[in-house]
């Protein structure tokens, strides 16, 4: 337990540092020194830097949401798209009014969007994003499993609703699912989206890690945030999974 | 005039963690957000100006003026 613990701890670190390497624009070899330090002290540090740059022009910001309400929204996806780029788009998203940011959202091509959520701190679009209509949320979910970016995803799971969640997930392979997990940015919710998925499908996920030992430490770390019930479901399964993570698993799961 | 160190830039609160790193690691990130932080004054002022291309010309003095350019 201590030793997954330990791993588990180091993991969330590295997927901090990739998610506080996009927030400044850096390469995330750049912040390796960051590894040795712990997970939750380094998710404070990004949330301090993170409201610090949206912070930092935030009358100019505003400036433009006001000027952005003088606009048809077809000209306003367009400015968007061809001048402003994802970053900037991400920081309006902050300010505008939601109506008009759903307007506009909705006239953004999913792979554009897909950038732009990216950059976005889903705690200041939350209106938003959870007015998107479900195509859209659907297509951008597939863009951004498309490039891998599982942390830009765990990041949303908060701030969709269980629906959307529930679709989204079907979208989504197993060992994607297992990275998701791994990367949430509220681990106090991996045991709610399992619970969004239909029966079948956790003890499907959890085996497919026996076919990549990358996926080992995300597994056991998922078994970890399951609560003792749905744990306790997985035991009959767990005897298909490879030596070595067979043994850990059931453990995990004791 | 010297630079903000991180503490000074993140309103003089730092997590344990970060404080207790190496001077020149807290210096690093402490380049890394300013770098940021001027990239993205600079983004939103070149954005203002080559935005207004794309507003039609009977809105454009509205806009201008919303915008304060």
């Amino acid at each position: 337990m201590t030793e997954n613990y330990a791993v588990s701890q180091n993991y969330e670190a590295e997927a901090e540092i990739l998610k506080l390497a996009r927030v400044l624009g850096v390469e995330p070899e750049r912040l390796e020194y960051l590894a040795r330090v712990d997970a939750d002290d380094l998710r404070a540090f990004r949330e301090r830097v993170t409201d610090t740059l949206f912070d930092a022009n935030i009358a100019v910001l505003q400036r433009m949401a006001l000027a952005a309400r003088l606009l048809p929204g077809a000209v306003l996806a367009k400015i968007a798209e061809k001048v402003f780029g994802p970053l900037l788009c991400a920081r309006i998203a902050g300010v505008v009014d939601v109506a008009r940011g759903v307007d506009v959202a909705k006239r953004l091509s999913p792979r554009f969007l897909s950038e732009v959520a990216a950059d976005l701190d889903p705690r200041r679009a939350s209106a938003i994003i959870s007015r998107i209509p479900l195509d859209t949320v659907l297509a951008v979910a597939a863009e951004l499993a498309g490039r891998e970016d599982w942390i830009t995803l765990g990041r949303f799971v908060g701030h969709l609703p269980d629906p959307t969640v529930r679709r989204c997930l079907e979208e989504i392979d197993d060992p994607g699912l297992l990275r998701i997990a791994f990367v949430l940015d509220d681990k106090n919710r991996v045991d709610h989206v399992v619970g969004l998925l239909p029966a079948h499908r956790l003890g499907r996920v959890i085996t497919a890690a026996g076919a990549d030992e990358d996926l080992w430490v995300p597994a056991l770390d998922l078994l970890n945030h399951l609560s003792a019930e749905r744990r306790g479901t997985l035991a009959p399964m767990l005897g298909a999974l490879p030596e070595g993570l067979r043994e850990r698993a059931q453990a995990t799961i004791k | 005039m010297a630079e903000r160190t991180l503490a000074d830039q993140l309103g003089g609160y730092l997590p344990e963690g970060i404080e207790a790193l190496e001077e020149h690691e807290r210096q690093d990130l402490a380049d890394a957000l300013r770098d940021a932080r001027r990239r993205q004054a600079k983004a939103l002022a070149e954005a203002g100006e080559e935005g207004l291309r794309y507003v039609p010309a009977l809105l454009r003095g509205a806009v201008r003026k919303a915008v304060g350019l």
